[in-house]
């Protein structure tokens, strides 16, 4: 493409026919993204699973020793070249009743950094009694669940407590699908485990170890690198085992030659401390004699005390008594002496009131007196002032007449005589005052006097009254302390009464008492007696166990270790073993799709090169070089290829391994994330293979064309040579076959390499949808086939542990007698493991407990021959699958795995078709040939009247349940449906098989057509011309079409039943046989599927053909 | 009187986007009931035009076209069809064989839709290849595979025996063999021939000659003494 002409011509090629190009692109995109999608979900779900495990931290390999590991054992594997880890821990298997059903939960300790749990929902547990349990049980956080030991050892052997409570629900690496794993207690299937903490358990050693292989997280889980990285190093840790165990056994016999010399010397002890306690209690028994002799003697003696101080009562009473009557006498006396006080009293203060009284008048007198006295001195003292004043004027007139001198001596004598009785008068006055005043003061001091002597008076009687007064009140006084001796010492009387009383009382408890302590003093000599014949029989058992004990040492056993690698975990190996299966699936499913679309593009691309051989040829003449003819078509195919290519891988490898992945999720719920990296050498290997076949194809076509000459290169090519077919010969068909048929069996013949292509694609289209319808069938009908066709029952009771006869013959009555159970028999039940040669599987042995109606419980057939068996003495049936598996065949004998009484042979009389499970069935009486018992029935299978529905038949089970001797009642149609529900997964992938088997029919039936008519563009123009109707064009075309499309379904049923049982044998598990089978709607839907494409396409066609010109036919041909 | 076959002012008109292209301009001709008639002209003057609508192969734009008193310009397309099945044969350049049948198969396939027909064996005889009935048309010479191409036009006892330029792909003496072989069919059988050709030299041995230039009959000539193809010379 060098010049620009020539890259434009590239550019319009494209351009002008994009239905092309954008048909080749689509096709490889279609190719290449189922063929790496397909094949790199397997790498992807390796990784998947490989990132899941990691991040939990899953362990590699388990170890697990019959003696249990030591914290020296574990450093001993950590010291294993190629250990990274080792980390002990521990678990047990316990039972829980919830009334309903009896569940098994594998309890395992807190992990440390190995096989981490991921919680869900709460937390984790942190203290004893607390738990984490299995997402899958539908626990909620808060139930309880109460745990209980499924073997004699008591629980508390290996746990500290019974009731835990749910914190948190999880989920472990360790069981990353539905199954938990066997176990030997209860139904003996795990139904789910519990996380608890390491300190719940009280066990001294590890009951496991975990560990971690150095590197092996690198390598991808599933994967060859990883399995013998593993190998190497489990090896390793074996090899150093043989040691441990040795060390463990010498430990333990340390260990226990230990604990029997302490046992010896505790026994001694006890010994001697028995009989310091016997010895002991023996003087205890003599000392308490000896306290009861004295107790006894005391009480006499209080006896005595009792009845003297009776005596001194009685005395002190009388005495008293005496007392009393002194008492009442002087209190007789004091009240006597008290009136004659009173009376004295009344008569001094009468006394009294009278003095005063005499007194108050006599003072009153005085007093009347004195105002007289006051009244007549005033009245004096006036008449004085009167007279001095008259004497006054007197004298002035004497004095002014003597002045005058010329007195009248009469006069003035008469004056000086008037002045004479004037002061007469006066004096007169005066005297007669003063008299009055003297009285006055004569009469005061009589009535003082008075006073002073009445006052003597009083006070004299006052005084004797006073006297008489303290002296009563002292024999008062004396009385009262009298008396209240008197009282004291009648309390003091009743107080030692009542001490006597209550001596007496105290006497009598202390007899009592003593009568007691003689029957404890009886009751000790007997215990002491006892005692005495315990401690001998405990020293004797004591000397027992020490010798049993010593005795047992001898037979300890060298520990044995077990050590496994990840394939110990339950489903762990299936997870690997769905990822093979893919392989499988991606070995042959998107190697047919890869080839038809290689076939597609490369017809193409062969198509558009002969297309333009005259283009070529002009190019040639013009002188380009064939590089640069060639790179065209190599650049268009280039293109058109690595574009689809890229397109495919993109989509291809993300959007399948997902689908699939998530389907299988389904069943692997515990694994958190899908992941689907790009797998690039699947890529790489698709977008080759891809690009290669088309470039090679058009390199091949360009050289053949170009080997020509320009010349020829722009005549038209020589017209292919009509051939004769097979059919021709055989005259016989051939003459009976209409023309037209005839043409079209020589078309077909004509155009082979389009005759195998679409017989391919058809076929392939035809072959997919098939397995897909296939697979649903055979997968699907087996829930129907074994529990509506094989086994019959409607159910099965589990019974309790160990019933005793009678209550399995109540409960036999029970059912007889019950209306809604048709039928019912004894059956036991037991997982064991078959070994034939080098094979070994697990199966259920099974007694139908009467094997003359055996057939109405399970039907034993042969399952192609439909052969019916029945069960003899001679030998048992065992299901197919379980034959497979262990390569046995009918006749052979296999060997019955039994650890404890060694194995037992059991001869196949016949296989069985079935499809869940494993089972050998046996008769009772080959049961007892063969393991030398009669079988213990555990279990009863029944069957509800026809017409039950599922619901009357659970009702009928719920009474069942309801009797103590059952312990679960299982319903067949609960498993089937169990079983659906886990097929479904297988849903998605079919889907996807349908779809892309759908597209691969569309475009490779489009492109064929397409090519047909256009490289028969003038043949088909000349019947045109030739007056064929439009709709006879088209037959001319279909009838080719309609016959391709029958001989390809008729290719595509061999393909697809080929194809259906490769995978159905890949896809199975181990625990089923999916059936061979594919119905006849399968076959019409696949059949009527492909005819629809086909119809669509040839309807699609009709169109191109009505455009076909005929002057087409006129032009030449190029 | 009316010709077997009559043209009557012709016209075809193709439109190639605005252009509208005048492929034939108005023809009128006829030609009489067992006559040996060669339409001659040169490239692009509306020999092929006039063909196809003779041929039913399309459909005339204006006019008509009278064949044996039907007017094949009103067809419908399924009329059409019914006509060349029933009612034409064809003989074309490139003999346009089915290649995977035999030369008996091939004149059988076109049998198979008439109504009235030769048996395909006879016919092949009569046309000259009695002993290549179950070759194929790869091992056939070209005049070979034109005489079966002959044949199958011929067994079908059309009204019409219409060749285009069946000459064009063969050498002269084989060419000239071919002529002869339509001439004598004329002759022998009073097939009607229309042959189309732009060798002019060949026009000697028609009953009529039609010439036809820039979508136009520029000339018609009626032969009364057409000559033996074997006279001719080109």
């Amino acid at each position: 493409m060098g010049t620009r002409a020539a890259r434009k011509d590239f550019y319009m090629e494209i351009r002008k026919s994009p239905g092309r190009f954008i048909s080749i692109l689509f096709i490889v995109a279609l190719g290449v993204a189922f063929f790496s999608g397909i094949r790199s979900s397997e790498p992807s779900m390796r990784i998947t699973g490989d990132a899941y495990f990691d991040q939990a931290g899953l362990m590699d390999i388990k170890a697990v020793s019959t003696l249990g590991i030591t914290e020296d054992d574990i450093e001993a594997i950590e010291a294993v070249k190629g250990v990274e880890e080792a980390e002990g821990s521990y678990s047990g298997d316990f039972l829980c009743d919830t009334g309903e059903k009896q569940y098994v939960f594998h309890v395992m300790a807190l992990p440390g950094k190995l096989n981490q749990v991921t919680v869900s929902e709460g937390r984790m547990p942190e203290k004893v009694g607390e738990c984490l349990v299995d997402d899958d049980m539908g626990y909620k956080v808060g139930d309880i669940i109460t745990l209980k030991s499924g073997t004699e050892d008591p629980l508390s052997d290996t746990l500290k407590t019974e009731d835990y409570e749910v914190v948190g629900t999880g989920s472990s690496p360790c069981y990353i699908s539905f199954g938990r794993g066997m176990t030997t207690i209860g139904s003996g299937t795990v139904s789910g485990f519990l996380v608890v903490p390491e300190e719940t358990f009280a066990l001294e050693v590890y009951t496991e170890a975990y560990v971690k292989v150095e590197g092996a997280g690198e390598l991808v889980a599933y994967t060859e690198d990883y399995d013998k990285r593993i190998d190497t190093v489990l090896a390793a840790i074996e090899d150093i085992t043989g040691e441990r165990g040795k060390i463990r056994r010498q430990e333990i016999l340390d260990d226990a030659g230990a604990k029997i010399a302490d046992a010896k010397t505790e026994l001694e002890e006890g010994r001697v401390e028995a009989q310091a306690e016997l010895d002991d209690a023996a003087a205890k028994i003599a000392d308490g004699q000896a306290q009861l002799d004295d107790a006894r003697w005391k009480i006499a003696d209080g006896k005595t005390q009792l009845s003297d101080a009776k005596t001194t009562l009685l005395s002190k009473q009388k005495e008293l008594k005496n007392a009393k009557a002194q008492y009442q006498d002087g209190l007789e006396k004091w009240r006597a002496g008290k009136a004659e006080y009173d009376a004295g009293l009344e008569q001094f203060e009468t006394k009294k009131k009278e003095v005063q009284a005499q007194l108050k008048e006599g003072e009153d007198g005085l007093i009347f007196y004195r105002q007289q006295l006051d009244q007549k001195k005033a009245e004096g003292e006036a008449q004085i002032s009167k007279l001095e004043v008259q004497a006054g004027q007197l004298e002035e007139q004497i004095r002014d007449l003597e002045s005058a001198g010329t007195p009248d001596p009469a006069v003035l004598e008469e004056m000086r005589n008037k002045l004479q009785t004037l002061q007469g008068m006066i004096a007169a006055i005066n005297t007669g005052l003063e008299q009055a005043e003297a009285d006055y003061n004569r009469k005061t001091a009589e009535l003082e006097a008075a006073k002073a002597e009445a006052g003597q008076e009083l006070g004299a009687a006052e005084k004797k009254l006073t006297d008489s007064k303290s002296l009563l009140d002292e024999n008062k006084r004396k009385l009262d302390s009298a008396y209240s001796q008197i009282t004291s010492g009648q309390s003091q009387i009743d107080s030692g009464w009542s001490e006597i009383s209550k001596q007496e009382s105290a006497l009598k408890s202390g007899e009592s008492e003593i009568l007691e302590n003689e029957t404890k003093l009886e009751d000790a000599k007997r215990e002491y007696e006892e005692g005495r014949l315990e401690a001998e029989q405990k020293i004797a058992d004591g000397e027992q166990e020490i010798a049993d004990a010593e005795a047992e040492l001898t037979d300890i056993e060298e520990a044995k270790w077990y050590v496994y690698d990840r394939s110990t975990l339950p489903e762990h190996d299936g997870y690997g073993e769905n990822a093979d299966r893919m392989r499988a699936i991606g070995r042959v499913f998107p190697v047919i799709f890869f080839l038809v679309a290689a076939l597609i593009s490369l017809t193409s691309m062969t198509r558009m090169v002969e297309e333009q051989r005259i283009q070529i040829g002009t190019m040639k003449a013009l002188g380009y070089s064939r590089f640069a003819i060639v790179s065209k078509y190599l650049g268009y195919a280039l293109l058109a290829t690595a574009g689809g290519s890229v397109i495919g891988v993109l989509i291809g490898e993300k959007v399948l391994p997902y689908i699939i992945i998530y389907a299988y999720g389904i069943m692997y719920q515990h694994i958190p994330e899908i992941l689907v990296p790009y797998d690039w050498s699947y890529a790489v290997q698709a977008s080759l293979a891809a690009v290669a076949c088309t470039m090679l194809a058009t390199l091949f076509s360009c050289f053949r064309e170009l080997g020509e000459q320009p010349a020829s290169l722009m005549r038209p090519p020589a017209p292919r040579i009509g051939k004769r077919v097979f059919l021709e010969y055989i005259r016989f068909i051939w003459k009976r076959l209409s023309f037209t048929w005839k043409s079209t069996v020589r078309n077909l013949m004509r155009y082979k390499k389009r005759f195998f292509m679409t017989l391919f694609g058809i076929g392939g289209c035809m072959a997919l949808m098939l397995v897909g319808y296939g697979i649903k069938d055979s997968v699907f009908e087996i829930a129907g086939l074994q529990y509506d066709e094989i086994q019959v029952y409607d159910g099965s009771i589990i019974l309790k542990e160990d019933p005793l006869e009678e209550e399995q013959e109540s409960l036999h009555e029970y059912l007889e007698g019950h209306k809604d159970i048709d039928r019912f028999m004894d059956c036991y039940m037991k997982n064991i493991t078959l070994k034939n040669e080098s094979h070994e599987h697990g199966a259920y042995v099974t007694v139908l407990g009467d094997p003359a109606k055996s057939d109405e419980y399970v039907h034993f057939r042969d399952r192609r021959s439909k052969e019916v068996y029945h069960l003899s003495d001679e030998g048992a049936i065992i299901s197919e699958k379980t034959a497979k598996l262990l390569d046995a065949k009918e006749g052979d004998s296999i060997v019955v795995r039994d650890e404890e009484t060694g194995d037992k042979k059991v001869r196949i009389e016949h296989i069985c078709e079935n499809y869940m499970g494993h089972y050998m069935y046996l008769t009772p009486g080959y049961y007892e040939k063969v393991f030398g018992a009669q079988p213990e029935y555990n279990n009863i299978l029944f069957a509800a009247k026809e017409s039950y529905s599922k619901a009357e038949l659970e009702k009928a089970g719920e009474k069942i349940l309801a009797r103590r001797e059952v312990l679960s009642v299982n319903y067949m149609h609960e498993i089937e449906k169990q079983l659906d529900d886990m097929l479904k997964s297988l849903n998605l992938v079919i889907i996807v098989l349908i779809i892309s088997a759908g597209m691969l029919a569309f475009v490779v039936l489009y492109n064929l057509n397409n090519i047909n008519i256009t490289e028969r563009q003038r043949e088909l123009a000349t019947l045109k011309v030739l007056g064929f109707y439009d709709l006879e064009v088209g037959e001319y075309v279909y009838r080719e079409n309609i016959l391709l499309t029958f001989i390809g379904a008729v290719v595509g049923v061999g393909l697809g039943k080929v194809l259906h049982l490769f995978i159905i044998e890949t896809v199975e598990v181990d625990a089923a046989m999916f059936g061979r089978n594919i119905n006849l709607p399968s076959y019409i839907y696949s059949l009527l599927f492909t005819v629809a494409f086909s119809l669509i396409v040839n309807g699609v066609m009709y169109f191109k053909l009505k455009r076909i010109n005929m002057v087409e036919s006129l032009k030449s041909i190029e | 009187m009316a010709g077997y076959v009559t043209l009557e002012n012709v016209k075809k008109i193709y439109k190639m986007g605005e252009v509208e292209i005048l492929a034939a301009a108005g023809i009128d001709f006829e030609i009489q009931k067992g006559e040996f008639a060669v339409v001659v002209g040169p490239s692009g003057a509306g020999k092929t035009t006039v063909l196809n609508i003779l041929g039913g192969m399309d459909t005339a734009s204006e006019g008509r076209v009278l064949v044996d008193g039907q007017d094949i310009a009103a067809y419908s397309r399924k009329q059409l069809t019914a006509y060349r099945r029933d009612d034409i044969g064809f003989v074309f350049q490139f003999y346009n064989l089915i290649p995977n049948l035999t030369a008996l198969e091939n004149v059988e396939l076109a049998l198979q839709i008439c109504k009235d027909p030769m048996d395909a064996g006879e016919v092949l005889k009569e046309v000259g290849l009695g002993e290549r009935l179950n070759n194929f048309p790869a091992q056939l010479s070209g005049g070979e595979q034109q005489r079966v191409s002959i044949a199958r036009a011929l067994a079908k006892n059309p009204k019409l025996l219409l060749c285009d330029e069946p000459t064009g792909a063969l050498d002269y003496n084989t060419g000239k063999a071919i002529l002869k072989l339509l001439q004598d069919m004329c002759r022998v059988k009073g097939m009607t021939v229309v042959l189309i050709t732009h060798n002019s030299a060949i026009a000697p041995m028609a009953d009529r000659v039609i010439q036809i230039k820039n979508g136009r009959v520029s000339r018609i000539k009626v032969n009364r003494d057409p000559v033996p193809v074997e006279t001719i010379e080109w």
